[in-house]
């Protein structure tokens, strides 16, 4: 048998290999998108900054990105309202039907995206809502609640039961309990929770794709330039994509880890 | 003194708006769906009719068939592959590495989530291109060139690239929370290394890997992307039935025959597998 | 080469600095309303025709903004429009054999035939093109077409062995040889070989059978079914050496960027398609739909449809042929678009090696498509 240091070096090689292939397509993109070629080959063009000249360029693509942030706030707010009601009725109340209840919430990402793109498409159509940015607002905070639900229901876990209690025993009602005592205590999660969901939303295709008709998201714009006139505009995009997500989940972890580690003292 | 009317208010405040946002949103467009299955397309207008038509072309071809066991089977694959690859990296990180290391690492994980998943398999497409850098690479060593796109590796290269992080982040997080004293108990006892991870790890974390590898298989099962772009559609998925008859000829009752069978069998996959997360082992307390 | 890259960049160092400008005001909401007098036309067509390098001039001059929604397929197509509101495009480029059932589903406004150049066309069967009149009413105005027939890679086959359809059997190309994922161009061209010639989208049983046999016999050599972009992407960097389904509209966007392949008429014979553009029914903006498309049809219109970017497609008009010419002869010799030229469009129909394509007569297009999944299986 190895002995324990040669173990742990195996293992650290191995966990790199294994971020290394995480990694690649990604590391690959970005420097794609700064390669001449239209159609990347080895050996590797000359350094060019065309891509990202021609999306910045192309209304289009400004049009997805309103139509991205438009459609992404908006779930995030739905999803985060769901979830914390859900979470909050999970916490607090034992009742019957409580199972199919948290089911309904929490059976969507079961569910492949294509099949629910499928479903949404043809519903909406029959609603009439399809091929609106609407349609695709609903869509996506039916399959965003779960993750905002979790998140904040992990938070109210960490929460003291009798905290609550308290609070009714000197004479606040539930509402102003709510108001002065929950809300703020899950304040860092449901901040959470509205990065995770936006950020979820912006990079989902499938629902968007079938759902969204002529309005277009950054995803869909991907989607097409993927099907069709394929370029590196799609690593440029990419990039950006990328950038803005990550934004939104760092501002997530950070407000997550320091009100974490702030409400432990 | 509060009556129970009051009660009742706050609670249904709470508790209500999701029952009708998800009926109307969730439940509505799934069971529509299945209503559709029955519909009748004339004139690429679908109109509404209860025959069971669809079911019986559908069901009766041979290629579905073909395409439904591939499914499974390719999908089955990949999660064991996905599940089987991030245990040692998993392992490490739970057992060997520091908590700042590990949370930095689950962290770092985070992010392929929300990179696109298109771009990044238009990436995989250049790399494992015959002319592309992996061949390159290997060229050097005196290798190849592989075809590595439009095969059923390529497929299985882009379900990875959908599951990998998250099989490593659940095992990890699954592993990481299991009892030490456990494990030193087990070590003091004079169980070896390997045994440990058979006899203790394992059925500790028994929960935690099943949902991982149900993911892992999910995801895998409803993608379309990878087996159409890596792997050329050779052969097609379910989805890409899916997609298939969805582009031609408005054919939407087909795709939702294909589309509920897919249903059904992740239902039956999921609760077993469920089940057996949550069985409590033979003598245990 | 480097002459049709600077005129490109010219164009793009002018354009930036309009879109850079209109790219800001359009991401802000409120300044975005300046903008709202600008007219949008939502067209519905193959990739390619709405973006700049068409429909730039036309939205400057005219204060419009297309808004491109892309399909592959007329099948695509039909259910595109079935399943949005009605009324939701205003111009629908069609390929022409779907025409029809755009019109029969009531999709499509009537287009007065005075107002277009039918005394320009280069061959007279563009003038009364089937499945673009209903008798004496006309619904589609053609706008462009290109030839199908054996794409490959010149450094794998040789023009000879591309002179036929059994080049896709070549041994050697096993695992090599793709599919433009759509049925109907490939099951014609299977047709084809089988030597049905004039009739081949009118089959019998027996001939349908015949097709399906050889089109399955084929399925060894195949390495997968691909898309638009992965169409282009298999050719380019050789992972698929020949493709069957396509032509030069694939291809010469390839040939322009230097890569070795081409196209051939096979002596079996080679497809035609056509695209023509309509007019969504109950448009509000019928008339500016009409001037685009008249302008699409002056010789400035065919030029750039001749070089559009995505892919390229043949003039149907003789002041669009001759234009091209004296603007970009490089362009011009390369799809053979000049009088005498061997394989010169207008010659290989009128020699009979063309056929228009057009749906299955005897067999639904389900039928068709039904087995195309069944083909991708086996």
């Amino acid at each position: 048998m190895m002995s324990s240091k040669m173990l742990n070096i195996v293992l650290a090689l191995y966990v790199a290999l294994i971020f290394t292939f995480i990694f690649a397509p990604i590391l690959f993109s970005l420097v794609f998108s700064l390669n001449s070629q239209r159609f990347p080959t080895i050996p590797l063009g000359d350094i060019s900054t065309e891509w990202y000249a021609k999306i910045l360029t192309d209304p289009d693509v400004w049009e997805a990105v309103r139509n991205s942030i438009i459609v992404s706030t908006s779930s995030a707010v739905l999803a985060t309202t769901l979830g914390f009601c859900t979470a909050y009725t999970d916490f607090r109340y034992n009742f019957r039907f409580k199972g199919l209840y948290l089911a309904l919430i929490l059976l969507p990402p079961t569910i492949p995206l294509i099949i629910m793109a499928l479903a949404m498409l043809a519903w909406l159509s029959r609603l009439g809502l399809s091929g609106q940015l609407w349609s695709i607002i609903l869509a996506h905070s039916v399959l965003t609640a779960p993750f905002a639900m979790a998140i904040i229901r992990l938070r109210l876990h960490q929460m003291n039961p009798d905290l609550e209690a308290a609070a009714w025993n000197l004479g606040g009602s539930e509402w102003q309990t709510m108001r002065h005592v929950i809300l703020p205590f899950c304040a860092p999660a449901i901040v959470s929770a509205l990065c995770l969901t936006a950020a979820v939303s912006f990079d989902e295709f499938a629902v968007a794709w079938f759902v969204s008709g002529l309005n277009k998201t950054v995803p869909v714009v991907i989607l097409e330039i993927v099907q069709g006139n394929i370029d590196p505009q799609v690593n440029a995009i990419g990039t950006f994509v990328f950038l803005t997500s990550m934004t939104l989940v760092i501002i997530a972890q950070v407000i997550l880890f320091r009100r974490q580690t702030k409400s432990y003292s | 003194m509060r009556t129970k009317k009051t009660i009742d208010l706050y609670a249904l405040t709470w508790r209500v708006p999701i029952i009708l946002w998800q009926l109307l949103f969730f439940v509505g467009p799934v069971l529509f769906m299945v209503a559709i299955s029955f519909f009748v397309v004339k004139n690429y207008r679908m109109t509404e009719a209860f025959e069971v038509v669809n079911w019986q072309k559908m069901l009766s071809r041979g290629y579905f068939w073909d395409s439904y066991w591939y499914t499974l089977f390719i999908a089955s694959l990949s999660a064991s592959i996905a599940m089987l690859i991030a245990f040692p990296a998993a392992w490490a990180l739970a057992f060997r590495a520091s908590d700042r290391l590990r949370s930095w690492a689950v962290f770092l994980l985070i992010i392929p989530f929300f990179t696109s998943y298109l771009v990044r398999t238009f990436s995989w497409y250049v790399i494992l291109a015959e002319s592309g850098v992996l061949n390159a690479i290997l060229g050097f060593v005196g290798l190849g060139p592989f075809t590595m796109l439009n095969t059923h590796f390529g497929t299985i290269v882009g379900y990875l690239t959908l599951t990998l992080p998250l099989a490593v982040i659940l095992q990890t997080v699954t592993m990481a929370n299991i009892d030490k004293n456990l494990i030193e108990a087990a070590r003091n006892l004079g169980c070896k290394p390997l045994a440990t991870i058979w006899r203790v790890v394992l059925p500790l974390s028994k929960t935690g890997m099943i949902i991982a590898a149900l993911f892992c298989f999910i995801l895998a099962f409803g993608d379309f992307v990878a087996p159409f772009y890596l792997g050329g559609s050779q052969e097609p998925t379910l989805p890409i039935l899916i997609l298939d008859t969805t582009k031609s000829g408005q054919q939407w009752p087909r795709a939702a025959v294909v589309a509920i069978m897919m249903m059904l069998t992740l239902f039956t996959i999921a609760f077993t597998a469920i089940a057996l997360a949550y069985r409590k082992p033979k003598g245990s307390k | 080469m480097t002459k049709h890259k600077k005129t490109t960049s010219n164009q793009f160092i002018r354009r930036d600095v309009l879109r850079i400008g209109g790219g800001v005001a359009l991401s802000a909401p409120f300044v975005g309303r300046a903008w709202a007098e600008t007219v949008e036309i939502n067209m519905l067509a193959w990739y390619g025709h709405g973006e700049p390098d068409m429909v730039g001039a036309f939205e400057e001059a005219n204060n419009v903004k297309f808004v491109p929604k892309y399909y592959a397929g007329g099948d695509n197509m039909l259910a595109l429009i079935a399943q949005s509101p009605p009324g939701t495009y205003d111009i629908i480029l069609s390929d022409g054999e779907f025409v029809q059932q755009l019109n029969a589903a009531g999709y499509i406004e009537e287009l007065s035939a005075d107002d277009y150049p039918f005394d320009d066309m280069l061959h007279e069967d563009f003038t009364k093109f089937p499945g673009h009149w209903d008798g004496d009413k006309l619904y589609s105005m053609i706008l462009r077409g290109g030839h199908l027939g054996v794409s490959y890679n010149t450094t794998a086959m040789s023009a000879e062995e591309a002179s036929s359809y059994e080049g896709f059997w070549k041994p050697e190309l096993k695992g090599k040889v793709g599919h433009f994922d759509w049925h109907l161009p490939n099951l014609g061209m299977m047709s084809l070989k089988n030597g049905n010639g004039a009739s081949l989208w009118d089959l019998t049983d027996d001939q349908w059978s015949a097709v399906q046999e050889t089109t399955l016999s084929l399925r060894e050599q195949i390495g997968g079914y691909f898309d638009y972009g992965g169409t282009f992407n298999g050719l380019k960097n050789g992972e698929m050496q020949a493709m069957c389904g396509i032509g030069d509209w694939i291809t010469g966007v390839l040939e322009r960027d230097g890569a070795p392949v081409a196209s051939i008429i096979p002596k079996e014979g080679g497809i035609q398609f056509t695209e023509s553009y309509c007019i969504g029914k109950d448009s509000e903006k019928a008339d500016l739909v009409k001037s685009f498309i008249q302008y699409m049809m002056s010789p400035e219109g065919q030029v750039k449809s001749a070089q559009m970017l995505a892919y390229p497609g043949f003039c149907v008009t003789k002041g669009g042929r001759a234009l091209l010419q004296e603007v970009d002869a490089k362009e011009a010799e390369r799809s053979h678009q000049i009088d005498g030229m061997p394989n010169e469009p207008i010659a290989l129909i009128n020699e009979g090696r063309i056929h228009y394509r057009d749906i299955p007569q005897q067999q639904t297009l389900e039928d068709w498509n039904d087995f195309w999944s069944e083909y991708k299986n086996a």
